[in-house]
């Protein structure tokens, strides 16, 4: 039993929407309606009784616009994470936790949305919002070189050996190519290709680095008590912490512990609240935005250290059904599809219910961790064992 | 070594008006708390630290090390002003209590590390059109230590 998470709330249902990017058939609205309406049939549940939502990453679609859309009866919770790039996904399950638990509202879906014609690139608008002079002045306009040069410290200073980026990309492509949603799905990644792609900023190249596409994601959840009168097996959110420690977040490039992923205090709060530890993990879902903050990540989580990170992160270690912690078993932000990470989050659950492409035997507790290296980060657990 | 005169002061309101105020005029400077010595950065209304609400503005030498560096190949958009390909530096200003500063790479760039010492200019960078007053950093001595 989680000792310091006082709610007992589960995903009853997921739906996810993918799409190539700029080939999403409807406009956003339209995509993330259906999305709903599928996490909803998932569950066996009618999409009018939603009453609260949830999202992060200044998701363009406001709550109270699906109404008509889904017959909403009444909108009792609509509220979104801070922060514009993918560090708030774990927390918008806090967020409908808190909603539920306190008795504000009873079935909150939690979603991201991103069509590209509506909101325009995902790169442009997590830059916009973190955009100012001081990084414009050093030629810094996107996402992929604020992340390079936290990269390049810890390959350079901190030693880390940039092979151990290859290794993570390897399992997100092998995943990939298995997973019949995914992008890549029967693709394997050529390591030749990968080695000598063209460089995007140094040290990415650009495998190294995510790419957008149209969709939309949907997860419904309940107390788990509801939960259990529903279509599938409820997934429990055994707890979630959001935030960043003092010293990190949009500091300038001042943070401390400059190249890490910045989940030490959230990471800390959530083993102290599951009252787990990283060998508990049975599986996770490891938002890579770029390979290099995939490992910081890691190490920021505790899996491993700077100086044995090459020990665990391994390809045969990552992957599905037999390594120790396989990784982005839908093939990922790289692999599957990038909805700003929402189908991640739809990876966990259905890893959990033993709906995964690619299933990890016995797999009862799944680490989904939030964006890394952005200002504020966040990270869950989510388990099939209900112990509540 | 100038600024060009006709770069405006973007910004005067916020907490780093100064720095944008003196970085116009061609100087560089940096806050530092009047309460407890702090090195500032970014800018501060109130120091976190002690509670102090002044804050005074330093002349810096634009001297350092780098901290970190990427050299950027994608011709990301707005860039089109610099050019690809071109190094962004973190510069640690030892002289500023370890606080950092960005800008861009200038002159040779063999012996590009973490580590090495630079020294910076103030110049200005165009980023979708716009000029924006900002530092360019030389190494010292090839990059010795
Ligand atoms: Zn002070």
């Amino acid at each position: 039993m989680s000792a310091g998470f006082k709610a007992s709330v589960s995903v009853a249902g997921v739906g996810l929407r993918q799409y190539r990017r700029a080939r999403a058939p409807l406009p956003e609205r339209g995509v993330l309606v259906r999305a709903i309406v599928d996490a909803c049939e998932d569950a066996g549940f009618d999409p009018a009784d939603v009453d609260g939502f949830v999202a992060y990453g200044d998701d363009k679609n406001e709550p109270v616009r699906l109404m008509s859309d889904l017959g909403t009866k009444e909108l009792c919770w609509s509220s979104q994470v801070w922060g514009g790039g993918g560090g708030g996904i774990a927390a918008a399950f806090g967020n409908a936790a808190a909603a539920i638990a306190s008795g504000q509202a009873g079935a909150v879906i939690v979603f991201r949305t991103l069509v590209q014609d509506d909101s325009g690139r995902l790169s442009g608008a997590v830059m916009r919002h973190h955009l100012n002079d001081h990084i414009l002045g050093a030629g810094l306009v996107s996402p992929a070189q604020l992340c390079a040069l936290r990269a390049q410290r810890m390959f350079e200073h901190h030693r880390v050996p940039p092979s151990v980026a290859e290794q993570l990309v390897r399992a997100s492509y092998y995943h990939g190519a298995r997973n019949p949603n995914a992008v890549s799905y029967g693709k394997e990644l050529d390591l030749d290709a990968y080695r000598s792609a063209r460089w995007i900023a140094e040290p990415f190249r650009l495998f190294d680095c995510s790419r957008e596409n149209d969709g939309a994601g949907a997860l419904l959840m309940v107390s788990t008590e509801r939960a259990r009168d529903l279509r599938k097996k409820p997934v429990q959110l055994l707890g979630v912490a959001q935030g960043a420690g003092k010293g990190w977040g949009d500091l300038l490039e001042n943070d401390d512990d400059y190249a890490s992923a910045g989940f030490a205090s959230v990471a800390r709060r959530l083993w102290a609240q599951t009252g787990l530890t990283p060998a508990d993990i049975d599986c996770a879902q490891l938002y890579e935005n770029f390979s290099a903050q995939g490992i910081a990540s890691l190490i920021d989580h505790g899996f491993c250290t700077y100086e044995n990170v090459a020990e665990f992160v391994r390809f045969d270690n990552l992957i599905a059904p037999d390594g120790t912690l396989p990784i982005n078993t839908a093939g990922g932000n790289f692999a599957e599809g990038f909805i700003h990470g929402i189908g991640m989050a739809v990876e966990a659950v259905r890893q959990l219910r033993g709906e995964s492409a690619n299933p990890v035997p016995n797999a009862k507790t799944c680490l989904l961790a939030g964006g890394p290296g952005a200002p504020t980060v966040s990270s869950a657990i989510f388990s099939n064992e209900v112990v509540s | 070594m100038s600024t060009d005169k006709h770069s405006a002061v973007r910004h005067t309101a916020g907490a780093d008006g100064p720095y944008w105020q003196a970085l116009a005029e061609d100087r560089l400077e940096l806050p530092r708390c009047e309460g407890c010595g702090r090195w500032h950065w970014p800018a501060v209304f109130r120091c976190g630290e002690c509670g102090s609400w002044t804050q005074h503005w330093h002349a810096v030498p634009a001297e350092g090390t780098i901290f970190s560096w990427t050299r950027s190949w994608h011709a990301f958009d707005g860039s089109e002003g610099i050019g690809v390909p071109y190094v962004s530096l973190i510069v640690e200003l030892p002289q500023a209590g370890g606080r950092r500063l960005l800008g861009l790479l200038e002159g040779d760039a063999a012996a590009l590390r973490i580590g090495a010492r630079v020294r910076g200019r103030i110049a200005v960078t165009e980023i979708w059109g716009e000029r924006i007053p900002s530092l360019r950093w030389n190494l010292v001595d090839g990059g010795a230590a």
